[in-house]
């Protein structure tokens, strides 16, 4: 479990504080989204996970370990993993197989063992076959995916993505999303950083954080059902839920509490059954 | 976007042999060039130019590699046409050369230019990693002096990787730059000096923005200083033999032409 314990977080020396009190815990094997706006102190709560950051006040621990001893550094980097924003800032290998086997060089493990982890990492991620390509030559969304293998290389149990399908086109990012949800479905905790509300939608329970504050925390329905709150912080809802309370103004009676896409097309489905029998 | 000179993904023979052996033969080919004569440069030239191509590396993308140093390679060239001869077999305003100045210029040109060749097929048929891993070989008896090889292997892993980032990002820049009407045209000497100091500090706070941001992934993914392994394992196969065989011979060789050409 990674928990997080009246932490207070502070950059210097602007003297900006990006976290205040934050209080959370994420449990092995779950889905958590954070959301907020720009500047709100979602990827300082994420830097905090891996130890890259630590809290001024407060305590963070990962699976026990407290990220304030030095000594279990290594540790919790092994694991949670991180996936940056940009990945041509966390690329280090000059060939895909190469970048991804840089976590496990790190941790200095046989030349047998590393190869098995690269292939396997690679194959999860669906880009075995290029493995040999120079990253150079690749498109935005195969160089996050070369970025998650490299994380899933080091084989950790908790993996922290800041906003991974940020300037991707749909069909790079559904493939992204397709892999986040395969881990999630091999049971690695998945810490979600999104500004997008569909992406934020499939998670198993959603986080808000405003100004370094946690200001709400519950079940995608939950959340989205808290429009006032969203609003004023200037979040919006995931199309799905702004359709369904769109077809509730013109007067048809469907639910609200609905935040995936494919559950609304289910809905309608049903509505136009009844009408049809009616 | 692939920059000329960084590996060229490929199975080809020179792809497959071992990284010592390349390592190895672009040592022993820089000597044979440093003492080779003009003839015996223009076949070596011709043999790179062969040996890239076998490497399934287009003469185009070589020259691509070698490109960036032009000034530099003009910049010999000139130096040693107007100040390395003896009798003047021509004036040129107020500065004269000799037609020796011009036969060394040619030469040493030639050499330099046959240098980077052998340099750019290295790097584009070796990974970095098989690069460092070689390298690592070599420099194993260093580590006994208490040198860190395994650091000096990140930093040159660091480095290749950087260099191509560098040169798109610098790209990136100068397209921004153009975007909004930027263009030096006629400028005199001092605005274009002044815009290459601009540029040059952009480029510089960019590096230095994404070397923080690189070191932070690295740290995420438990790098720390000190001994690392590799998931390259150096092998020697029997081409490698064959190979290994035919450098020593040529290099015999070709010192001995050399100096019977001398």
């Amino acid at each position: 479990m990674i928990a997080f314990t009246d932490v207070y977080y502070q950059y210097e020396p602007e003297g900006i504080t990006a976290l205040h009190d934050v209080s959370l815990e994420i449990a092995e094997g779950e889905h958590l989204a954070l959301i907020g706006p720009n500047g709100c102190g979602k990827t300082t709560l994420l830097q905090h996970i891996n130890a890259l950051l630590l809290p001024g006040q407060g305590t963070v621990t990962i699976d026990g370990m407290d990220t304030g001893a030095e000594a279990n550094h290594g540790a919790i980097r092994s694991r949670v993993g991180m996936v940056f924003q940009n990945p041509e800032n966390q690329i280090v290998g000059m060939t895909v197989a190469e970048d991804t086997a840089f976590g496990p060089e790190n941790l200095c493990l046989p030349p047998a063992e590393i190869r098995e982890r690269v292939a396997r990492a690679l194959e999860k991620t669906g880009i075995a076959d290029l493995a040999s390509r120079n990253v150079e030559t690749l498109s935005g969304g195969e160089k996050r995916l070369v970025a998650i293998a490299g994380v899933l290389a080091m084989r950790p149990r908790y993996i922290a993505f800041d906003e991974p399908t940020a300037f991707l086109d749909p069909a790079a990012a559904r493939r992204i999303l397709e892999v986040i949800d395969k881990l999630y479905g091999e049971g690695i905790g998945i810490i979600h950083v999104t500004h997008n509300m569909a992406e934020a939608a499939l998670a198993s329970r959603v986080v808000v954080l405003n100004r370094g504050h946690i200001s709400l925390a519950g079940t995608p329905e939950e959340i989205f059902s808290r429009i006032d709150i969203l609003k004023e912080i200037g979040l919006q809802l995931p199309p799905a839920a702004e359709l369904m309370l769109m077809l509730k103004e013109t007067g048809l009676a469907v639910r609200t509490d609905i935040v995936r896409m494919e559950d609304a097309v289910c809905e309608i489905h049903s509505l136009f059954n009844k009408i049809k029998k009616g | 976007m692939y920059s000329a000179g960084s590996y060229l993904t490929g199975n080809t023979l020179l792809h497959r042999l071992d990284p010592r052996v390349k390592l190895l033969a672009t040592v022993a080919l820089s000597i044979i060039i440093l003492t080779a004569q003009p003839l015996f440069l223009l076949i070596i030239f011709l043999g790179l130019l062969l040996t890239a191509f076998s490497a399934g590396i287009r003469p185009l993308l070589l020259l691509k590699a070698v490109k960036p140093l032009r000034y530099f390679i003009a910049l010999i060239f000139l130096t040693h046409v107007f100040f390395n001869g003896s009798s003047v077999a021509g004036e040129f305003n107020f500065f004269w050369f000799s037609l020796s100045g011009l036969q060394t210029a040619t030469k040493v040109t030639g050499q330099f230019i046959c240098l980077i060749m052998a340099a750019v097929i290295l790097t584009m048929t070796a990974s970095p990693s098989q690069l460092v891993v070689a390298l690592k070989y070599f420099l194993y008896p260093l580590r006994f002096l208490r040198v860190p090889v395994d650091d000096i292997a990140v930093m040159i892993i660091l480095a290749l990787r950087l260099t191509p980032l560098l040169v798109a990002e610098n790209k990136r820049i100068e397209v921004a730059s153009q975007a909004r009407c930027y263009n030096l045209g006629k400028s005199g000497y001092r605005t274009r000096i002044k815009a290459f100091i601009a540029r040059a500090a952009a480029l510089l706070l960019g590096v230095l923005g994404r070397a923080d941001h690189l070191a932070a992934a690295m740290e995420a993914r438990r790098y720390q200083r000190g001994e690392r392994t590799s998931a390259v394992e150096l092998r020697f196969a029997g081409y490698d033999f064959i190979v290994l065989l035919f450098l020593f011979c040529f290099f015999v060789i070709s010192m001995a032409l050399n100096s019977s050409l001398r």
